[in-house]
C-alpha cells in the first residue's frame, strides 16, 4: 500500500506542476513590466541551476535551526514550509527545485538580541523559513556572495505569531552577470511587527518581491531600502502589503541612486481590504538620477476597500540640489566631496531605519563601495 | 588693493544684471554696499563666490593680486573668500557639526595644513560658538533645518569666525533680525575686523551700519555703483531714499 505523500512533498509537487504551467514571468505579467525575466532566462535553466549554499556561522542561543536538506523535518517546518502566502511563479520554482535551505524558529517570549547572520553563496535555488512564536523577537541579516553564476533564486517565508517581531536586513553586492531573485512572504498575526531593510546594488536582473499579509489587528510592516546602482545593473523592489485586519500600519521608505546605464524599479502596492478599518499606510519612494542614461521607475499603487483609512504616498525623481551644492562648495568643500555628502544625506533616513548599529554600519560600508560607480554618468 | 572690481558685467538667465560695476577695497577696510531690492547686490555676492549660472561677460575681478574669475568656488573659499548668504541653505541629513568639520578640513587641506580630528574640531567650534549663542543642540541638528532666521544668520557668522577668511562678504546678514540678534551679529563681525581682513557688508537698511561702522559706502542701483562716500552717505540715504541718489550720475 502506498502512503499518502507528506504535506511538504505534496506542496513541492504542486509547485513544480504550477511552475511548469505558468512558466517564467515576463513583461505582460502583472508587476513584471520592468523586469522581463523570460526574455533572458528560461525555465529549464532555473530547474537545472540546482540548490544554492547557505551558512550561519553562529546560531545565537535561543534560536532553533533546522537544515532543510535533512530528512525528518520537525512539525513546525512541515506546517509552514511552502504554506505561507500566495505563490508567484519564481517562488514556486525555489520551492520545487531547492533541495535545501534553513529554517529558524524562536520560541514563545524569547527575545534574541544577537542577529542571526546568514550568508548565501553559489548558484541555484534556496528556501528560508522563519517562524517566530508569540512575542518572540529576532534580527536576521542576509548577506550574499558574488558567486551567483547565472541565477540565485531565494524563497523566504516568515510566520509571525501574535506580538512577534522580526527585523530583516538584506544586502546583496553588485552582480552584473547574474540574475538575483528573492521572494519574501510574510504573515503577521495580532500586534506582530515585520521590519525589513533592503540594500540593493543590482545585478543583470535583480528582483526583490515582498508579499505581506497584515492579518492580525494592530500588526505592522515597516519597509525601508536603498538602491545604489551603477554600470548596467538593474534592481527591482516590488512590494504588496495587504491590510487585512483593522488598525494595521505599514510604512515604506525607499531611496534610489541610479548612475551609468542602470535601471532602478520600485513598485509598491497597498491593498486595504474590506474590514481593515482604521488602518494607516505611508509610502515614500525617491530617486536621484546621476546619469542621463539611467532610468528609474517608481510606481506607488493603492487599493482601498475599507473605511476611515489614512494613506500618504509620494514618489519623486530628481537631481542633486544645485543650491546645496553651491553652499557646500562656497565653504571650500570640493564638488566631488559635496556631491558625496549630499548623496549620503539623501540615503541617511532610509539606512537609519536599521536598528542594529553593527548592521547599519555594515550596510553603510556596502553603500560606500557601490557609490563611486553609481555617481558616474554613462560612459 | 585687496579687491578690485572693474567694469563688471554679469548675466543671469540671459538677463544682464550687473552693468559695469567698479569698486575697490583695501585690506583692513569695511565697505558697505547699499541699494534697493533687485539692484544686483546678491548677484554681485554670487559672482564673487563663483556660483554657476552667474556668467561674467566682461570686466575683471582681482583679489589679492589673482584673477578671481578663473578660480573654482571651492578654491576661492580656500584662498580666503567667504560669503555669508542672504538665504542660507537647509541640508537635511548633514549635521551642522559634520558640515563644519568637513568644510574646515577641506580648506585646511587645500592650503596644505594638517586636518583637525573630531575632538579638536569640536573644541574649536565650541570656543567660537558660545559668543554667538550657537548651542550644542544646534550643532547636532541637520544644517539649518528648522533653524529660525536669527539662528541661520548666527551660524553664518560662526563660520566667518571659524574659517577666518581674508575677504568676507555679508549679504543682508541683518535682514529679519530683531535688535538684540542684530547687535549680537554685529559684535561678532566687529570682533573679526583686523588689518588683514576686508569686509563687504551688503545691506538694504542703514540700521546695521550703526553697529558695523563702514570706512566707505557704495550705492548700487540698476547693476552699477551710482554713488560713493563715507559713512555719512548711509545716513543721507536713510533720509532721502534711494530714488534721489540713484538719479544722480555716477
Ligand atoms: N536666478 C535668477 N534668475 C533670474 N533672475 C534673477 C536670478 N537671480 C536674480 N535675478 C534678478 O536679478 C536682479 C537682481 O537680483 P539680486 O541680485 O538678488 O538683487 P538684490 O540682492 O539687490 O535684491 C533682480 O531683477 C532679480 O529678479
Ligand atoms: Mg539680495
Amino acid at each position: 500500500m502506498s502512503a499518502a505523500p507528506a504535506p511538504r512533498e505534496s506542496r513541492r509537487a504542486e509547485a513544480l506542476e504550477s511552475f511548469r504551467v505558468r512558466g517564467m514571468p515576463h513583461r505582460r505579467f502583472e508587476h513584471w513590466r520592468y523586469s522581463d525575466l523570460r526574455a533572458v532566462l528560461d525555465a529549464g535553466q532555473v530547474a537545472q541551476s540546482g540548490t544554492a549554499n547557505w551558512q550561519i556561522e553562529r546560531v545565537p542561543e535561543g534560536v532553533e535551526l533546522f537544515d532543510l536538506a535533512k530528512p525528518a523535518a520537525p512539525e513546525w517546518v512541515v506546517r509552514h514550509l511552502g504554506n505561507i502566502g500566495n505563490r508567484p511563479t519564481m517562488e514556486e520554482a525555489s520551492l520545487a527545485f531547492a533541495d535545501g535551505g534553513a529554517a529558524l524558529r524562536v520560541a514563545r517570549g524569547r527575545k534574541i538580541a544577537e542577529p542571526v547572520r546568514i550568508q548565501i553563496s553559489s548558484t541555484g535555488n534556496l528556501r528560508l523559513l522563519v517562524v517566530l512564536e508569540e512575542k518572540a523577537s529576532l534580527t536576521l541579516y542576509e548577506s550574499h556572495t558574488v558567486d551567483a553564476g547565472l541565477l540565485r533564486n531565494v524563497g523566504v517565508e516568515v510566520s509571525l505569531a501574535p506580538g512577534a517581531e522580526l527585523m530583516q536586513v538584506r544586502s546583496a553586492p553588485p552582480m552584473p552577470r547574474s540574475f538575483a531573485i528573492e521572494h519574501i512572504a510574510v504573515v503577521a498575526a495580532e500586534n506582530a511587527h515585520y521590519k525589513a531593510h533592503f540594500a540593493n546594488f543590482g545585478s543583470r536582473l535583480s528582483r526583490t518581491e515582498l508579499h505581506i499579509l497584515l492579518q492580525g489587528e494592530g500588526s505592522e510592516a515597516h519597509l525601508s531600502g536603498v538602491t545604489v546602482l551603477g554600470g548596467e545593473n538593474h534592481a527591482d523592489v516590488t512590494s504588496h502589503i495587504e491590510h487585512v485586519a483593522g488598525r494595521t500600519l505599514s510604512t515604506q521608505l525607499f531611496k534610489h541612486i541610479a548612475g551609468g546605464k542602470s535601471r532602478a524599479v520600485y513598485q509598491g502596492k497597498i491593498t486595504v481590504r474590506e474590514g481593515a478599518d482604521g488602518s494607516d499606510s505611508r509610502q515614500t519612494a525617491k530617486a536621484l538620477l546621476m546619469s542621463e542614461r539611467a532610468e528609474v521607475d517608481l510606481k506607488p499603487e493603492l487599493i482601498i476597500f475599507a473605511d476611515d483609512v489614512k494613506c500618504a504616498h509620494g514618489a519623486a525623481v530628481g537631481d542633486l540640489d544645485a543650491d546645496s551644492l553651491f553652499y557646500l562648495r562656497s565653504r571650500g568643500i570640493s564638488e566631488r566631496e559635496a556631491r558625496r555628502l549630499l548623496v549620503h544625506a539623501f540615503l541617511e533616513e532610509a539606512v537609519a531605519a536599521i536598528e542594529d548599529g553593527a548592521l547599519r554600519e555594515s550596510v553603510w560600508r556596502d553603500v560606500e563601495s557601490a557609490l563611486p560607480r553609481a555617481m558616474e554618468a554613462a560612459r | 588693493m585687496m579687491l578690485e572690481i572693474k567694469d563688471l558685467h554679469a548675466v543671469v538667465d540671459g538677463k544682464e544684471i550687473l552693468k559695469g560695476l567698479t569698486l575697490s577695497m583695501k585690506a583692513g577696510e569695511v565697505h558697505a554696499i547699499m541699494g534697493p531690492n533687485g539692484s544686483g547686490k546678491s548677484t554681485l555676492s554670487y559672482v564673487l563666490a563663483g556660483r554657476e549660472g552667474y556668467e561674467v561677460t566682461s570686466g575683471s575681478i582681482t583679489y589679492d593680486g589673482h584673477d578671481l574669475l578663473t578660480m573654482k568656488t571651492e578654491e576661492r573659499a580656500a584662498k580666503g573668500v567667504f560669503l555669508a548668504m542672504q538665504y542660507p541653505v537647509e541640508i537635511p541629513g548633514v549635521t551642522t557639526l559634520t558640515f563644519l568639520k568637513t568644510a574646515l578640513n577641506a580648506q585646511r587641506r587645500a592650503r596644505g595644513e594638517n586636518e583637525l580630528d573630531a575632538m579638536n574640531v569640536l573644541k574649536f567650534v565650541r570656543q567660537k560658538a558660545t559668543a554667538l549663542q550657537v548651542t550644542e543642540e544646534m550643532l547636532k541638528r541637520a544644517l539649518n533645518v528648522g533653524f529660525s532666521g536669527g539662528e541661520k544668520k548666527r551660524l553664518e557668522i560662526l563660520q566667518l569666525s571659524l574659517f577666518e577668511p581674508k575677504l568676507a562678504i555679508l549679504d543682508e546678514t541683518d535682514s529679519g533680525l530683531d535688535i538684540d540678534a542684530l547687535k549680537l551679529v554685529a559684535e561678532g563681525v566687529n570682533a573679526l575686523r583686523t588689518p588683514q581682513r576686508g569686509m563687504l557688508v551688503i545691506t538694504h537698511y542703514q540700521r546695521l551700519l550703526n553697529y558695523i561702522v563702514p570706512d566707505r559706502v557704495h550705492v548700487l542701483a540698476g547693476g552699477r555703483i551710482v554713488a560713493e562716500g563715507g559713512k555719512e552717505l548711509a545716513l543721507e540715504l536713510e533720509a532721502e531714499g534711494y530714488a534721489n541718489i540713484a538719479r544722480e550720475p555716477a
